[in-house]
């Protein structure tokens, strides 16, 4: 199921006495999540990710703007009504309930519709008492008189049953077009329960730990029951607030892996939030990067990655991050201190001082033009095995610092060098907006 | 240097210690004594001898002779226990559950936390006495209860009232003045439940009584063990309320009618007339009462208490 954000504003209001201003935690933040997908939701810490994600789970109502599932618009839906299983960032599992009972009690609550049958196995044609006194007279004699709670209207309006047999002329049809079936609702039984349970424990990979109560669990099996109790009930959305927060390093990159795999399975439109750009680039199909409360860009990872909107998408994605340095334009022209670094920028662009970003694998030893040469100094090599990272300095460069990645059969000392630099890995963004050039 | 910290340990300690020997422990020690001790005058200080008979007489099973007639005491076996029980087994779940409701109902409106705390603990910050002669008031037969409830004319604590209006309008008063303390504890608990759970509990379509006894329940049960241990211990301990609301052991002119005795009420008149052996008696049988009940609860509380 698709889900549409429209216009969604979330303010907290200040208090004026206590002089706190009001807090815009989202800001206008218009997305579109396609049906089956993974969308990562990323930006710095409080930018406005938890709340866009109560949002929709609606545990908070939004300032103004609009949530749509599909083609409903659940903007004052209840949450309970949503039909949505939530990841908390601290897993909030009962601690007082075992494992089992954890996944068990979204079951409880579950109403599941069942059609009514005759003796003979059909199914019960509804019709809405409005429409059978509209019917034409020879066929309500067929009416069997028994009078049912209607179960398309919360039971407000009383509905009359037929034997199916019985019906000739049209059959009355739903909104839909489809045909209307008496139906029942009901909770599970618990052998129904206990099947739904245990394929979900499995799919976590929890069977072994169903009698265990939370504290007993470590970090990445309690973030398991966590998702287990929000699969149980099979949501229509799936969303999860930093999940991989509490565990460390090797768990979070098996965790991640497993948590992808389980949306592929279950095809379940799904929300992850994090703030950590390389967890969401992994295991997203799109990402969403917010700050401060407003959309900065959103993309495939790999598009975002090479295509950034402006400096702080830039620099919020990639480690190492980029590299930035003090550049100027004139005529088309990019220069860095001396040197000049491309020459294909906008000729209608007014000479100015810019900022310039170069990824870390931007750089090329040795230089392979002669006239593109960006002459740095070089610090220190780090080995990384597969990489060797370069620590540099430039007299332009923002940070006293900067890292270039090259392969690890390259020969360099250190000392002056002269590097090229690919001009796809080369970013130019204006002083005043931050807005990329190109 | 570790020995020079003891002795100042103890030299601090040392008015506690001293106060508590002479006004708990001795006195304690000294009950359990005098409870074996046949006809003890404490005026004199005098008995005769050691016997078990206390016990007999207090529960009468034994008479007492004096003057050549045998008489048997039926005050405590016929109405301090069972009046005590009442109390206990009527006061105690009523007044744990309805404080709970409304601890749970206060702590869903924001602005109740600093107004509406400090009036709900007004009652447990007046006197016993003080407030029963206010419900012996409302319970008078052209009081408000008769009022409200449109039942005037009935004698609920008045001489001539029957013990089982008395009982009700007691447990009425000892429910109220219980409130505000439990209300109180729950609160306090209530206020350290992380609010997810409630979120969480409200995405997965629990309704409210669903998630009180799922969730909320649960993850009080510290506090109601807490409260549940407590309350009994002061329930079996009643008396106070009796002589706030009552004034004196029975609804009827008649001097010698006890039908509203509780045990300690039973305590308190037979020290009053010399009879401290048979007081030491029934405190000592209390005391063990309250101790089985106690380890009950808390062995109960072992399945029933998280974390
Ligand atoms: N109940 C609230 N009242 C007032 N301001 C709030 C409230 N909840 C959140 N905020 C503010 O809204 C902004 C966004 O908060 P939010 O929790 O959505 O951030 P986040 O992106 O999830 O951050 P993190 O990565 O740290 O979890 C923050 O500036 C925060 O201070
Ligand atoms: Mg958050």
């Amino acid at each position: 199921m698709e889900i549409r954000l429209v216009n969604l504003t979330k303010v907290f209001p200040g208090n004026p006495k206590k002089n706190i201003p009001d807090t815009r935690a989202v800001d206008n933040l218009d997305i579109v999540i396609p049906d089956g997908k993974l969308i990562g939701l990323l930006g710095p810490s409080g930018c406005g990710k938890s709340t866009t994600l109560y949002m929709i789970a609606g545990l908070l109502e939004p300032t103004s703007g609009e949530i749509w599932f599909g083609d409903e618009d659940v903007t004052r839906l209840s949450p309970e009504k949503r039909g949505i299983g939530l990841v908390f960032q601290n897993y909030a599992l009962y601690p007082h309930m075992t494992v089992y009972k954890n996944i068990a009690f979204p079951l409880t609550n579950l109403l599941v519709e069942d059609p009514v049958v005759d003796e003979k196995g059909n199914k019960i044609l509804a019709f809405y008492r409005k429409h059978v006194k509209a019917l034409p007279t020879e066929i309500p004699t067929h009416l069997k008189g028994e009078k049912v709670k209607n179960p398309f209207k919360n039971g407000r309006e009383e509905i009359l049953k037929f034997d199916c047999s019985h019906i000739a002329g049209d059959p009355i049809l739903d909104d839909k077009g489809e045909q209307l079936y008496v139906t029942r609702k009901r909770h599970l039984t618990k052998i129904e329960m206990d099947k739904l349970i245990r394929e979900t424990a499995k799919l976590v990979q929890i069977e072994q730990y169903l009698t265990r109560k939370p504290n007993q669990l470590s970090g990445g099996q309690q973030q398991r029951v966590a998702i287990a109790r929000a699969l149980v009930k099979r949501p229509r959305v799936l969303l999860l607030d930093e999940p991989l927060s509490n565990l460390d390093a090797r768990l979070r990159l098996q965790t991640r892996e497993e948590i992808k795999r389980l949306q592929r399975d279950t095809g379940i439109t799904t929300i992850f939030v994090t703030h950590d750009q390389e967890e969401a680039m992994s295991i997203s199909d799109e990402i969403v990067v917010m700050k401060l409360g407003v959309e900065q860009q959103r993309d495939h990872p790999q598009e975002v990655y090479n295509d950034p909107k402006n400096m702080f998408v830039a620099q919020f994605l990639g480690t190492p991050p980029i590299n930035m340095f003090n550049g100027h334009v004139k005529k088309g022209v990019l220069t860095i201190g001396d040197d000049v670094i491309r020459e294909d920028l906008p000729k209608d662009l007014d000479e100015q001082d810019v900022y310039v970003g170069i990824r870390p694998e931007g750089f090329l030893v040795p230089a392979d033009k002669k006239d593109y040469v960006f002459n740095i100094n070089v610090d220190m090599i780090e080995t990384m095995g597969r990489d060797i990272s370069l620590v540099g300095s430039h007299k332009e460069s923002i940070k006293p610092s900067f890292k270039a990645i090259l392969d690890a059969d390259t020969k360099v000392n250190v000392g002056p060098l002269a590097v090229g630099v690919k001009p796809n890995k080369c970013f130019v963004f204006l002083k005043d907006t931050e807005e990329r050039v190109i | 240097m570790e020995k020079k910290n003891n002795w100042k340990a103890w030299l601090y300690l040392a008015p506690v210690i001293i106060l508590m020997a002479v006004f708990t422990f001795y006195p304690l020690i000294n009950t359990i004594g005098i409870s074996f001790l046949a006809d003890y005058d404490y005026t004199t200080g005098t008995s005769s001898g050691f016997t078990f008979d206390n016990f007999a007489f207090v529960l009468g099973l034994k008479g007492v002779e004096s003057g050549g007639t045998v008489s048997y005491l039926t005050d405590v076996i016929q109405y301090a226990i069972p009046n005590t029980f009442i109390i206990v087994i009527v006061t105690v779940p009523l007044s744990i559950i309805i404080a709970l409701l409304i601890a749970v109902g206060l702590n869903s409106i924001r602005w109740v936390k600093s107004v509406l705390q400090t009036i709900f603990f007004m009652p447990y910050v007046t006197n016993a006495i003080a407030v029963g002669m206010v419900f012996a008031v409302i319970f008078e037969s052209t009081g408000l209860w008769n009022y409200v409830f449109g039942t005037m004319g009935t004698d609920w604590i008045n001489n001539g009232a029957s013990s089982a209006n008395a009982m009700f309008a007691l447990c009425v008063y000892i429910v109220w003045h219980a409130l505000p303390y439990k209300i109180l504890i729950f609160l306090s608990g209530l206020q350290n439940i992380d609010k997810q759970y409630y979120q969480a509990a409200q995405l997965d379509a629990a309704g409210k009584f669903k998630t009180l006894m799922n969730v909320t329940v649960p993850l009080l049960s510290p506090q109601i063990l807490y409260i549940m241990i407590t309350s009994f211990i002061g329930s079996f301990k009643e008396y106070s309320s009796v002589v706030g609301l009552i004034g004196k052991p029975g609804t009827s002119g008649d001097v010698g009618y006890r039908n509203m005795y509780t045990i300690v009420y039973y305590i308190y008149d037979s020290i009053a007339v010399n009879q401290t052996h048979y007081a030491s008696a029934a405190a000592l049988m209390l005391f063990i009462v309250i101790l089985i009940f106690t380890l009950i609860q808390f062995k109960v509380s072992k399945t029933r208490v998280h974390y």
